[in-house]
């Protein structure tokens, strides 16, 4: 039996009359919030609000642990006791495992605290697990939340448009997000982009302008004051060189259709899933590389390497982006280890501007070697076109962020 | 039915516009660069973090409550108040997240004690409050009026 389109169109209209019960679709509250969190008027006011309550949480959190607890632990017994037990103090292997301490009046001085000591067992161990792990576990609690609340999907809704510009869409902020608690998955996460151009212009934004999550905890820790105008200056040149590589990297950035689902009350064995799975990728991948870059650092530092490379390249850091000549070492060692980095900045005397640029510096500088080694993974095409972009961002945006201090009268 | 609806409105847009002024302060109080004490039991944080973008949720949120008391029985316009509440509840919650995880570590340095003393414990808690945590109480109320219009829902038996 052949049907021509009316037919066809006939038979629909019986089969749904016979199948579907119409009537007056009465929206409940929940359906109403719904709708008040994707538009713009009332969604963005939500969305801050959301983004305040994450960061509030995460910093009381973190510091809860981190300063309560961890900081007295390995100040006060952990450093103490390895410095005491560890032998051959002032040797190049204790200063690579427990203390590279500092001359003072030709003698040999212990460090007081574990962030000046940059040992293995003592800076990377207090980083790895007295900072990083209490802000990677809220981290993860607090997006796992969202993503179950159903909040997750709504906020890519309302960000679409705003991403578009940047050649990106509203799914864009899953990797972006995931990057602030470790930019290995952040990278992995660019796949759900559909096309190179997005996965490119988004791997190289995240690698450059998100700061992960073990970076945000010590910046927590160690520069709270400043870490509004650090971010600040990230968010900015996210959106401003997203809009430039949309401008100039050839390709498609296409729509994308979403299926917002109602909100839901969040299960806690979803949860519990989630943050257990990703808390142990992040133990898996991302501590040894801490503690790894800790020791890597610290072999550099007692070859020279890192004084030889600050002292040619200290010119360009005091001229060109207006920090002390001292940052050049952390700057360079910012590639193995980005928080320890901005741990060795805060124990370097500058004026707050200086800190701020020295610090979005750090962060903009280069990946970490995890992400590195995993945007090798994706492609070395990728990631050459994507240091290439570094290379440019770094001296434009480290030079700029110096001349608007010099403007104000900051620098 | 329509008197308790009357009512409802009357005490959002108070509530409104208390909070409006609330944000309003915050930002003027962020933006002086100090902070504020009223009474012994107000104080505006001068942080660019709870005051300046803490008062901005406040403000938005008084402005929600404002806005969804006109056809305050319209359930788009009762998602606003309800969402305004909501607001105040993240920055209130947030508060008090953070005076609950200051007050369990002991403050001294060192080798001291690992947990705050008792005295000290309850101390934490005692005023002067963030303007969220003293508009929380009154945005409760909002949830009277969501089991008043479930139960309204079931009772004509349209629960959508």
């Amino acid at each position: 039996m052949k049907l021509n389109t009316g037919e066809r169109w006939d038979l629909i209209d019986r089969i749904s009359k016979e199948t579907v019960t119409f009537g007056a679709y009465r929206h409940t509250l929940k359906d109403a919030i719904g709708e008040l969190t994707v538009k713009p008027m009332t969604g963005i006011p939500v969305a801050i609000a959301v983004m305040y309550g994450f960061w509030s949480v995460f910093g009381s959190f973190a510091g809860f642990f981190t300063d309560g607890f961890f900081v007295r632990l390995f100040d006060a017994y952990w450093l103490p006791w390895l410095q005491e037990v560890f032998p051959g103090q002032g040797e190049w292997l204790y200063a690579i495992m427990v203390d590279t301490g500092g001359i003072e009046s030709g003698e040999f001085v212990l460090s007081s605290n574990c962030l000046e000591s940059f040992g293995v067992l003592t800076s990377g161990l207090f980083v790895a697990i007295g900072v990083v792990l209490p802000a990677i576990i809220i981290f993860y609690l607090m997006l796992a939340l969202l993503e179950d609340i159903g909040y997750m999907p709504r906020l890519a809704v309302l960000l679409d448009t705003v991403l578009h510009r940047v050649g990106l869409h509203g799914y864009a902020i899953v990797p972006t997000i995931l990057s602030l608690g470790c930019n290995v998955p952040g990278v992995t996460a660019t796949r759900i982009l559909e096309t190179k151009k997005q996965r490119f212009i988004m791997m190289t934004l995240l690698a450059i302008f998100i700061p992960c999550g073990a970076q945000i905890g010590i910046m927590q820790d160690v520069v709270p004051d400043l870490m509004g105008w650090i971010l600040l200056y990230l968010i900015i040149g996210y959106f401003v060189f997203g809009y430039i590589l949309n401008k100039i990297v050839p390709g498609k950035a296409p729509e994308f259709l979403i299926d917002v689902p109602p909100y839901r009350r969040p299960l806690l064995s979803n949860i519990g899933k989630k943050v257990g799975g990703r808390v142990r990728g992040f133990f898996v991948v991302a501590i040894p590389f801490v503690l790894l870059g800790c020791a890597i650092v610290g072999v550099l530092y007692q070859l020279g390497v890192i004084q030889f490379l600050g002292d040619t390249l200290a010119p360009v850091f005091v001229g060109w982006f207006g920090v002390p000549k001292e940052t050049a070492g952390p700057l360079i060692a910012a590639f193995l280890r980005k928080d320890l980095a901005v741990a060795q900045l805060s124990a370097i005397t500058m004026t707050p501007y200086q800190m701020i640029t020295a610090v979005v510096l750090v962060s903009i500088y280069f990946p970490c070697v995890a992400t590195f080694a995993m945007m090798l993974k994706e492609g070395w095409k990728e990631l050459i076109g994507s240091l290439a972009v570094l290379a440019v961002v770094v001296f434009t945006y480290g030079g700029l962020i110096h001349l608007i201090g010099i403007l104000l009268g900051v620098a | 039915m329509a008197e308790q609806s009357a009512g409802g409105a009357i005490y959002f847009a108070i509530l409104g516009i208390v909070t409006t002024a609330f944000g309003l302060a915050d930002l003027l109080v962020t933006a002086s660069g100090s902070e504020f004490a009223y009474g012994g039991i107000l104080e505006i944080p001068g942080d660019i973090f709870r005051g300046g973008w803490g008062g901005i949720i406040l403000l938005f949120a008084g402005i929600f409550y404002l806005s969804g008391i006109r056809n305050f029985d319209d359930i788009h316009q009762f998602a606003k108040v309800v969402m305004a509440s909501i607001l105040i509840w993240v920055v209130a919650g947030c508060d008090i997240f953070a005076m609950i995880t200051e007050s369990i570590p002991s403050s001294s340095e060192e080798t001291g004690p690992w947990f705050n003393t008792l005295p000290d414990f309850i101390a934490a808690y005692a005023p002067p409050y963030a303007p969220a945590v003293l508009l929380l109480p009154f945005s409760l109320v909002v949830i009277y009026y969501i089991r008043k219009r479930a139960s309204g829902e079931e009772g004509s038996g349209n629960s959508s």
